[in-house]
């Protein structure tokens, strides 16, 4: 690798170590800034923005007035009747100088540039763990195909090392810059959240029809990564007979599918709507339960019983 | 019953034999632990009627009246007998060594908040009128008084050492030759001490010694033949008035064997855990005192288990019962301390350390089937002894017994402490064993290492509160809580010209503690010289070769005590946070932060903040962790620097509970942490500072070169019960443990609570008498510990699952 491409730079949400969630193994999952879609569900929505962005926890404000001090930008005032921070968006250039000045820790800072030397050097940091584990590196978001060169090299860095490299993406992009990211992949999570054009574009901002031709791409692509197709299954979206059975005949059309998994709607990031400002688009939609949840793998069980159909995200079904 | 809830939920239907086990274990739970003091009158007795005999004998002789005299009690369902005391759940006072501990706790001792001992008021009349009298000038803590050295009473009066621990209990810490025991039995062992005796002859000089010695060996054995003979009798007494068939066949067998054992050499594996148990209990009785520990049942247990097996004597479930049995008899002592060390070590801690797994004495795996039965009989009891050590070997054990142990921490016993074989042998290695002997190491106490029959020591003889460290380097010796000068007089800070200034103030005072350590500790070696113990001796070979005992170095293998550091990563923080904020980004002067940590933080609160985010231990970050290695391996040259008259002194890292008393000693450090508040525990990040998951923390945790830490090192982690509910997690957390191995962290323990739990335990303890929790190197009662200690379990970070997030 030249050493152009380790000085490679991309935007980072967090990079997040031992988790037993996101493939084989504990791996280290690097979420990458910027998604090109907007599914109401999302719940990391601190990651759909390439920018950088402010979250702000107005309950954990003292109302010092520390952060309007340090603004460059005058972004900053405190509400005199809720004695806490207000700040106008449009005028934050985030550059968190409020963040570090915050005694309560009320300011999130989503987003940091780092090169693709720094990332490696975390992941590298727990090779022990994952030649005991079979683990590696997940990169998700985000989206990791809208940054595919650092994406590409992250990859292929970790490949050098005997690292095993997994990709969590909703393959809505160009598909030149997937194929950038094949030659070092051995795992691919494909995020298949409905089969019908309408309702994929009603629920996430764009329809499928360049997801389901990618899909098939990778498939027949000459270094056929293993498939495993995920789901995320929300109640009253995606969760009928209708779009289950449809899933599951389009997964039979792929060769080297590992698995299914459904990952079941929760509300964990309900506060970063808040911090963000933004509102929480899904609030009719009961918390699943795991009968539920049970009953949705029984049923496509019974259609498919070769298939390896798992729910992710430590939801225990039984 | 409350306990039921913690079981796991796919056991299916209860092995029969439970029902014993349960209705043994529920007597326990709802015995209170009383003072017993028994002993103490009769030690008293003997000791009175031998004056005028040298002092080993007149310890040998009143223990054989304890041995002959005290009472003897077969509880109902018992399989195994034995007592050291008259009560089920006793404190017993040892006289000779530390009478003196409860005369100042007479009026309060009932009710005090940590260990309390209920004492009668027959009880207390004895000891007014009888024992104190005797021993009043006499024991190791008023010897102790009268010669502390004046610069280690300076720091012990801050809270700077804590070194009492060994004026007010016996010997322990030591793993008796239970293997040798349970072949030869003592007759062989005494044919053995008759024959060295015939080679003296007393008209040698030394020889008297040794033959008075000797002489009182041979009547401590005779002791212990007598006890279990009693024993024997009561169970063949209450044989003859036994209605019940199978009770009464039980109770035959009982007299049956404690009329073989351990008198003679075991025949079966029901005879040979007989046989250990009358020898703890033996010991036990002899001095007072925590971590007698047992060591590796399942390779000197495995040759009857199998014989019986082979025979068809033994069935499993039979075998699985009596080793239960066992776990039940090892919850029922409770250790008397005064209310001080209680405090650093709370939940009347016995410390009996038992281990499995590890290789054997050529090196390879010696995993057998009693490696599961003893991991079950901790599942099955889910009492807090014995303390459950496993040795895994990364490249040596199974897998499946790698499993079964991850089986047991989801439990959420805190059991079994889980120990990397590899660094335990190095730091065998390092106390001066050869390696063929050092394949047979022992967890000893909380995570001491040890070897059987064949090594003298104290291993936690003193603590160095490394909080003070920092606080001293940055006041030029003043203790904040006290306002006056303790450590030594480094440079006044404000001349300090870069970071090595301060790092050099810090090791300073270092060096200063280390030094008042080292005197104290010769001080209490001399006094120790006094306190023979020749019952204890018995089992160690090299005691009867050298015709001297364990308190005067006659074992194969003497090791200086054990100097323990408690506060790692206060001090890893606090350096770290002061080269960050003032050396290396100069974000705030040294005088800021002085007068920011005088205050206490209060109207500092933006230096308060940056102290807080400085990096932290604990996080895999290389500015901490580099630290991390470098002060820790200062720290092991320092400590190694000293010898005693019994070998160099040995640092390890354990707090017991000792980090919470520490603490309140202790003024706002740099790290961030307020004044009085608890230190952290072993080598374990500060609570709420490990923010990137286990496999950080291990990272973090490997910097300490733990082979030179050869008292052992203890790492504590939490696990979200959820967590180990999946197929994924179990095998996810055996990878994370053969990680640990692979990185060279010698101990980890996992807490499985949950903190709601916890909250509520606090709240209706009532409801919560079995809940057990791993306060730090051992299991104890959470409903039985003080508050403080209580808040601080509670406060630990909870993993999230593994993963964060």
């Amino acid at each position: 690798m030249t050493e152009n491409q380790l000085n490679l730079t991309g935007n980072i949400l967090r990079i997040e170590r031992s988790s037993i969630h996101d493939g084989s193994g504990l791996r280290t999952v690097v979420f990458l800034k910027g998604c090109p879609l907007s599914c109401s569900w999302c719940s990391t929505p601190e990651s759909r923005n390439f920018e950088f962005e402010k979250g702000f926890a107005a309950e954990l404000c003292l109302g010092c007035g520390k952060c309007a001090a340090v603004c460059k930008n005058n972004a900053i005032y405190i509400d005199p009747d809720n004695k806490a921070a207000v700040t106008d968006r449009n005028m934050c250039s985030c550059c968190f100088n409020c963040a570090n000045v915050c005694p309560s820790n009320a300011v999130k800072i989503y987003g940091k540039t780092m090169t693709v030397s720094e990332v490696m050097d975390e992941i590298k940091k727990d090779e022990i763990f994952f030649y005991h584990s079979g683990g590696g590196i997940t990169l998700g978001g985000g989206e990791p195909i809208n940054q595919s060169d650092f994406s590409a090299a992250l990859l292929r860095e970790s490949r050098l090392l005997g690292i095993n490299t997994a990709l969590e993406s909703c393959l809505y992009g160009n598909y030149q810059n997937i194929e950038k990211l094949l030659p070092w992949l051995d795992t691919l999570y494909a995020d298949l959240k409905h089969m019908d054009y309408g309702m994929h574009k009603k629920w996430t901002g764009e329809d499928n029809s360049l997801i389901l031709e990618n899909l098939a791409k990778v498939n027949q692509s000459e270094y056929s990564p293993q498939i495993v197709i995920r789901v995320p299954l929300v109640p009253g979206f995606n969760d009928s007979d209708e779009n289950m059975l449809a899933t599951l005949q389009f997964c039979k059309g792929l060769n080297n599918l590992k698995g299914l998994e459904l990952l079941p709607y929760h509300r964990l990031g309900i506060d970063s709507y808040r911090y963000l400002g933004l509102d929480y688009r899904c609030g009719e939609i009961p918390p699943p339960t795991a009968e539920w949840l049970s009953n949705r793998i029984s049923f496509l069980k019974e259609h498919n019983s070769e298939l390896v159909i798992s729910s992710g995200s430590g939801f225990n079904a039984k | 019953m409350r306990e039921a809830s913690y079981q796991t939920k796919n056991t299916g239907t209860e092995p029969a034999y439970m029902k014993r086990i349960n209705r043994l274990k529920e007597r326990v739970l709802a015995t209170q632990p009383e003072m017993d003091l028994e002993n103490a009158r009769l030690l008293t007795r003997g000791f009175s009627e031998a004056e005028g005999d040298p002092l080993v004998l007149r310890k040998a002789k009143a223990f054989y009246r304890q041995c002959s005299e005290k009472t003897v009690k077969i509880w109902d369902d018992e399989l195994l007998v034995g007592c050291s005391g008259s009560k089920i759940r006793a404190g017993i006072l040892c006289a000779d060594s530390c009478w003196s501990v409860l005369d100042k706790e007479l009026d309060s001792i009932s009710n005090r908040p940590y260990d309390p001992f209920y004492l009668t008021p027959e009880d207390k009349i004895t000891f007014l009128d009888e024992i104190k009298p005797y021993w009043q000038g006499r024991s190791n803590y008023e010897e102790w008084l009268a010669q502390i050295p004046e610069e280690t009473r300076i720091l012990r009066d801050a809270g700077v050492v804590y070194i009492d621990r060994k004026a007010v209990r016996g010997w322990g810490e030591t793993t008796a030759g239970y293997e040798w025991l349970i072949r030869e039995g003592l007759t062989g062992i005494i044919t053995g001490i008759q024959a060295r005796k015939a080679e003296l002859d007393i008209t040698r000089p030394g020889d008297y010694e040794k033959d008075i010695y000797l002489q009182a060996m041979l009547v401590s054995a005779k002791g212990i033949i007598k006890l279990a003979e009693r024993y024997a009798d009561e169970a063949e007494r209450l044989a003859s008035v036994e209605t019940d068939q199978q009770r009464r066949k039980e109770l035959e067998k009982i007299s049956e064997h404690c009329r073989r054992v351990p008198a003679y050499p075991a025949r079966t594996f029901y005879e040979a855990l007989q046989a250990l148990y009358l020898y703890q209990v033996a010991i036990f009785m002899e001095q007072n005192a925590a971590s007698y520990n047992p060591g590796r049942m399942d390779q000197y247990l495995w040759p009857y288990y199998k014989a019986d097996l082979e025979a068809g004597r033994i069935t499993t479930e039979q075998a699985q019962e009596l080793l239960d049995c066992l776990w039940v008899k090892f919850s029922e002592p409770c250790l008397f301390q005064d209310a001080g060390t209680a405090e650093f070590a709370a939940g009347y801690p016995m410390f009996q350390n038992v281990c499995v797994g590890g290789v054997d004495e050529t090196g390879k795996d010696a995993v057998n089937d009693l490696s599961y039965m003893i991991l079950q009989a901790t599942m099955d009891v889910k009492l807090y002894q014995p303390s459950l050590s496993v040795r895994y070997s990364v490249a040596k054990n199974p897998n499946a017994f790698l499993r079964k142990i991850v089986e047991l921490i989801k439990l959420g016993t805190g059991f079994p402490a889980f120990h990397n074989d590899d660094a335990g042998t190095t730091m065998l290695m390092n106390k001066g064993v050869p390696l063929k002997e050092a394949y047979n190491w022992n967890p000893c106490g909380c995570v001491e290492t040890n070897l059987e029959g064949r090594m003298r020591q104290y291993t936690a003889l003193a603590d160095i509160n490394l909080g003070h460290m920092v606080e001293f380097a940055l006041t030029g010796g003043r203790s904040r809580k006290y306002d006056r000068i303790v450590g030594a007089e480094t440079a006044k800070p404000l001349t300090f010209r870069s970071f090595e200034d301060f790092l050099n103030a810090v090791k300073t005072q270092i060096a200063c503690a280390t030094r008042a350590v080292v005197a104290g500790s010769h001080v209490i070696d001399e006094i120790g010289l006094n306190r023979p113990c020749p019952a204890l001796s018995l089992t160690f070979k090299d005691c009867i070769k050298n015709a001297l005992d364990y308190s005067r170095g006659g074992a194969k293998y003497n090791v200086g005590n054990g100097i323990i550091l408690i506060g790692v990563a206060d001090l890893v923080n606090s350096i770290t946070a002061v080269k960050h904020l003032v050396y290396d980004t100069g974000q705030i002067s040294i005088k800021q932060l002085l007068k920011a940590l005088e205050d206490d933080f209060e109207g500092h609160e933006n230096i308060e903040k940056m102290c807080r985010e400085a990096p932290k231990y604990g996080n895999n970050d290389s500015s901490a962790d580099k630290i991390a290695g470098e002060i820790f391996t200062f720290i092991a040259d320092e400590i190694e620097k000293y010898s005693s008259k019994f070998g160099p002194m040995t640092p390890g890292i354990l707090p017991v509970s000792g980090n919470t008393p520490f603490g309140l000693e202790v003024g706002a450090l740099p790290s961030g942490r307020r004044a009085w508040q608890p230190l952290a525990d072993g080598i374990s990040p500060s609570g709420g500072t490990d923010l990137k998951g286990p496999a950080a923390v291990l990272n973090s945790v490997a910097h300490i070169p733990h082979g030179r830490f050869v008292q052992g090192t203890l790492l504590n982690m939490k696990v979200e019960p959820a967590m180990l509910e999946t197929d994924n997690g179990i095998t996810q957390l055996m990878a994370l443990l053969k990680s640990m191995c692979s990185l060279g962290i010698y101990h980890v323990q996992f807490n499985v609570i949950n903190q709601e739990t916890l909250l509520k335990a606090q709240e209706n303890p009532d409801q919560y008498k079995g809940l057990l929790v791993r306060v730090a190197g051992y299991t104890a009662y959470f409903t039985e510990l003080g508050k403080d200690i209580q808040n601080e379990i509670i406060g630990r970070t909870v993993q999230q699952g593994i993963s964060v997030g």
